[in-house]
């Protein structure tokens, strides 16, 4: 494969890429992840104008929100853009994509392998500064840095699946895989030495290794949480809030079903669960909603741990849902944001499937 | 004058016999009231008519994982019903209970709304992280012990509607060494309640109102000191800017508020949503923004819509997970707004909301009011 080797380090050598991409005329906007340098807050920027690149971190471990999800109406616009974005934020992208809440059309996409990102709590109490010099340095070695998100630490999908151009950053040197006609195109006049080559796959091998052994420990730690009584154990402290939902690149519905009329009841509903129960909890439906959303999304799951960043009560969603997507997914030998010609399984008919199921 | 109930060892326990009691006698269908929950490291709203679920509950609760309006608003907003319900809160609950109510989402008539001197709040999340400190904590302050003001939500150290003694009932005990709880009668319904236990309201309250009248004092000097100090850090659009930098547009915060029951928000709505040329046209304009968009037209917005009925019972910061002191700002433009119309939220006067009650002649002072909020202090003509 085509890549072009960089000098610098690869956060610099994508900033120079999008200062070209964006001088050059050859895309119209940037989206990557930011920091203000007076106030150390971060956040996804649509740059225009190629001296804000000075503030664009494209490989900040920080998550502010799915930029899958930033990104979905913006790509719709029909004007060129190239968006740095982490292969969970594409994956989540792309399953946006299949329910026409996005478009790839004029989009060039950059991504990297990912050495995850570190919780909203320690972004906003601002020991950013001392974790990132460390975290490229663990990076680089294929080793897991301290303090990740527990999502992050047993993430096995780092690989960026469909990106136009990827990045890989090992000991030996960074270097920017193009994946695609129109990486080669848009890079095209953009001073580096092309080389022929892969992402090092004992880097990779490594890396996986570590993740794999987190993943394990991680969904055994959910065992306890099966059955009902697992279910209320584990939710039981929701407080109903929905921003898992709000901030999950995938429930994009505008109006969630959980906060339509349909969850109104009326006075018979509550007289008649007081007479048959002796009490009842108050908003309702707490489990239902987790399950609903699990049944309405889990096979697109991405695993990006917004929803576990945002909860305000610190119940492992993202676990959870991982752990239900990979297997609702699995029985449909689908890959979340793998590719984005493959339909959503429950938009294809098939006479004979999951025969299994009873 | 109050009547009288007798404590023994344990405030919340007497609470809970009492609350028995009226399920037993058939005073009321219905208890609504906090129990823990499963994995002990929070409570949830419980509505009972089984009398013996209420030894599992707790009448005062350490923390506050849902508005207690909420509850309400999910009971009652599709409407009455036959069953009377008493409900125990939290003042800053009944107060958004009645907000709620006169804005049409909580039907009151066959509900007793009851209330207690509230000694403040644990924070959510250090309660979920180490749940019997938090119950200590909790204990020591129902005591009337000095805590430390950083353990507990900060809307509480300068909460200054802790007692709130307009609720239909109100369990008034500070003051009174832990040893007996005033019930004051607010209202008929409550006053019923007294007469059906035959309870006679002849106790006078002046221990009791001393307390609560130096403990307002001192909240009020740290309101104070919490409104100069946010004043401060709001001053102008550049510090509005400071203050929400680490907005995640999560919305948390008005999913949390009792007051903000619309069920679509207007900032997540078709008609906020811009068109993604636009979008792109203002970055161009400006050289790039900040995604998601419209952080500070969401938070104004919704203090537009919402802080003259706000509470100030401080769930939008508890929920929030970028620690922005949301309640804080809305708080101090509340108290503002609130005052505009000399309107005071939650209050069981029958005030009418004031954007719904037309007055000739209001808000005079609004060119004051404006120049005080600009850092260079000229107003606008």
């Amino acid at each position: 494969m085509n890549s072009i080797v960089m000098k610098q380090d690869a956060s610099t050598a994508i900033r120079e890429l999008l200062a070209y991409l964006l001088s050059s005329g050859r895309v119209d906007a940037v989206l990557t992840m930011r920091q203000v340098p007076e106030t150390g807050s971060c956040d996804l920027g649509l740059i225009t104008d190629p001296s804000g690149m000075v503030e664009a971190e494209p490989f900040l471990p920080v998550m502010t929100a799915n930029a899958g999800q930033a990104l979905s109406s913006i790509s719709m616009s029909g004007k060129r853009i190239a968006a740095v974005l982490k292969p969970c934020e594409l994956r989540g992208f792309t399953e946006r994509v299949k329910r026409e809440q996005g478009s790839f059309d004029n989009l060039l996409t950059i991504s990297s392998i990912c050495g995850g990102v570190f919780p909203l709590e320690k972004v906003i109490s601002g020991d950013l500064e001392k974790l990132v010099p460390r975290y490229i340095e663990k990076t680089a070695r294929a080793e897991a840095p301290r303090g990740l998100r527990e999502t992050c630490k047993a993430c096995e999908e780092f690989v960026p699946m469909n990106a136009d151009i990827s990045v890989s950053v090992t000991e030996h040197g960074s270097l920017m895989h193009l994946h695609s006609d129109r990486a080669e195109e848009y890079t095209e006049g953009f001073e580096g030495e092309r080389i022929e080559a892969r992402a090092d796959q004992s880097h990779i091998d490594r890396m996986m290794k570590s993740r794999s052994a987190a993943k394990g420990k991680l969904f055994q730690s959910l065992e306890k949480s099966s059955g009902l009584d697992g279910l209320v154990d584990l939710f039981g402290k929701c407080v109903g809030c929905h921003g898992c939902s709000r901030v999950c690149p995938i429930c994009y519905c505008q109006h969630c079903d959980f906060e339509s009329i349909n969850f109104d009841y009326n006075q018979p509903y509550f007289q008649e669960s007081l007479e048959a129960r002796g009490a009842l909890r108050l908003p309702p439906d707490t489990i239902l909603f987790q399950l609903g959303r699990l049944t309405h999304m889990s096979f697109s799951c991405v695993g990006c741990g917004m929803c576990s960043d945002v909860c305000p009560v610190s119940i492992p969603v993202a676990g959870i849902f991982k752990k239900t997507g990979e297997r609702t997914a699995g029985l449909f030998d689908y890959v979340p944001g793998r590719d984005s010609e493959e339909p959503i399984p429950v938009m294809v008919f098939k006479e004979e499937e999951l025969g299994d199921i009873g | 004058m109050a009547a009288v109930l007798p404590v023994g060892s344990d405030l919340s326990g007497a609470m809970n016999r009492f609350l028995k009691t009226i399920l037993e006698k058939d005073i009321v269908d219905a208890v609504l009231m906090p129990m823990k929950v499963p994995s002990g490291d929070s409570f949830a709203w419980i509505i009972m008519s089984d009398s013996s679920i209420v030894d599992d509950a707790e009448a005062m609760a350490p923390v506050m994982p849902v508005q207690g309006a909420r509850a309400l608003r999910s009971l009652t907003r599709k409407g009455e019903g036959s069953i009377r319900v008493l409900a125990l809160m939290r003042p800053c609950e009944i107060r958004a209970a009645i907000e709620l109510s006169k804005l049409g989402q909580v039907k009151t008539e066959n509900l007793i709304l009851a209330a207690y001197d509230c000694p403040g709040a644990v924070p959510m999340d250090s309660f979920v992280s180490d749940p019997s400190s938090g119950e200590d904590l909790f204990r020591k302050m129902l005591a009337g012990e000095d805590v430390s003001a950083g353990e507990v939500k900060p809307s509480c150290t300068s909460c200054v509607e802790f007692s709130m003694t307009d609720a239909d009932l109100h369990f008034g005990h500070f003051g009174l060494g832990g040893t007996e709880v005033l019930l004051i009668p607010g209202s008929p319904k409550g006053m019923e309640i007294l007469e059906a236990l035959e309870l006679p309201a002849d106790r006078e309250t002046s221990i009791w109102d001393e307390a609560v009248r130096k403990r307002r004092e001192k909240q009020v000097a740290s309101r104070d000191a919490a409104f100069e100090e946010t004043g401060e850090n709001i001053r102008g659009v550049q510090g509005m800017l400071n203050v929400f930098a680490d907005c995640i547009s999560c919305r948390n915060c008005r999913a949390a508020c009792p007051i903000c029951y619309c069920r679509l928000c207007h900032f997540e709505s078709e008609t906020a949503k811009q068109d993604p040329n636009s979008r792109l046209d203002s970055a161009v304009t400006r050289g790039g923004i900040s995604l998601p968009a419209d952080r500070m037209l969401f938070h104004t917005g919704r203090m537009t819509h919402m802080s003259l009925s706000c509470v100030s019972c401080g769930q939008c910061s508890d929920a929030c997970p970028a620690d922005i002191p949301v309640a804080q700002v809305f708080s101090f433009v509340a108290d503002r707004t609130q005052k505009a119309f000399e309107y005071s939220a939650g209050r069981n006067d029958g005030d009418p909301l004031p954007l719904r009650s037309f007055m000739k002649s209001e808000l005079s002072g609004i060119h004051e009011m404006v120049s005080d909020a600009e850092p260079g202090g000229h107003a606008h003509e």
